[in-house]
């Protein structure tokens, strides 16, 4: 592999068309950037995967989801049991994404359902629903979305769409069904009495 | 036009002259400083590049990226800024 700084513009133009990578004219201010496409491809030619500027983004877009998760699934009535879970799933994340750095585009779709699978057991419903949109957005298929879905739907009936619900809320609610309940079951009792005394 | 910044409503609004490269979107000081050093000291050194990398978005990031280390939404900025200052008056 001779120095890709030593060959010739017309030499890097073919390169570059021999790899597909749309490129304008090679001059000064370009050479550098179509130089590191190159190095790119090569590389990526070595091993058998796929497109690595779409590996790139995905990593980066799912580094972005693992540090908003943790704030999404926070509020919750168990705070104490979605503490335990979320590193665990945190950590889970960044595994993925560290072996997913290592295949191909197809594969973390199915790699992504698996440890969904492992996140989903063990964690509570609100982690699917982060799962689902950091897939969708690293665009892979859409059966991890439909994957997450339904459960998600049947899950959690406070958070609507993604922790918008402030925690103190919850809390609240959570209090007001518990009265609501309790007065329910006094009336009950009451009622019981008259029928007692009938 | 509900998206775009006021700096680039600005750019885009007529002819770029002798602009400095600051007043494109998405370029601050920091990164007109590091383009500056690198010689693109007006805006239209960097409309060359752009149109060298012949308009084209991704390219265009990826040098952005590599030449003064701005972000992804930086260089984006950017991109769209040029871009439609193009569609307007190149």
């Amino acid at each position: 592999m001779a120095n890709l700084s030593e060959r010739t513009a017309d030499e890097l133009r073919e390169l570059l068309d021999e790899y597909g990578i749309k490129h304008g004219p090679i001059v000064d201010s370009t050479r550098s950037l179509y130089e590191k496409k190159l190095r790119e491809a090569m590389a990526k030619a070595k091993k058998p995967s796929s497109d690595k500027t779409y590996y790139r983004e995905e990593e980066e877009e799912v580094v972005t989801y693992v540090t908003r998760t943790p704030v999404r699934a926070g509020p919750a009535g168990d705070s104490g049991a979605y503490m335990r879970s979320r590193p665990e799933w945190t950590e889970r994340e960044y595994q993925n994404e560290a072996s997913y750095s290592s295949y191909s585009r197809s594969t973390p779709d199915y790699r992504g359902r698996d440890y969904a699978d492992d996140a989903l057991l063990s964690d509570f419903r609100p982690y699917t629903y982060s799962t689902p949109t950091s897939y969708k957005s690293s665009h892979l298929k859409s059966p991890s979305l439909n994957y997450g879905d339904p459960k998600s739907s049947v899950a959690s009936p406070a958070p609507k769409s993604s922790g918008f619900v402030p925690p103190w809320f919850q809390v609240i609610f959570f209090l007001v069904v518990l009265i609501f309940l309790y007065i329910v079951f006094s009336s009950m009792e009451s009622n019981e009495n008259i029928k007692g005394i009938e | 036009m509900s998206s775009t910044s006021q700096k680039h409503r600005n750019f885009v609004a007529e002819p770029m002259a002798d602009k400095p490269v600051t007043a494109l979107a998405g370029i601050g000081d920091v990164l007109g400083g590091r383009l500056e050093e690198k010689g693109f000291d007006k805006a239209y050194v960097v409309l060359g590049q752009f149109l060298v990398l012949k308009k084209d978005e991704e390219l265009f990031l990826d040098w952005m990226k590599e030449a003064c280390g701005a972000n992804s939404k930086q260089a984006k900025d950017c991109a769209n800024c040029l871009k439609e200052w193009c569609d307007s008056f190149l």
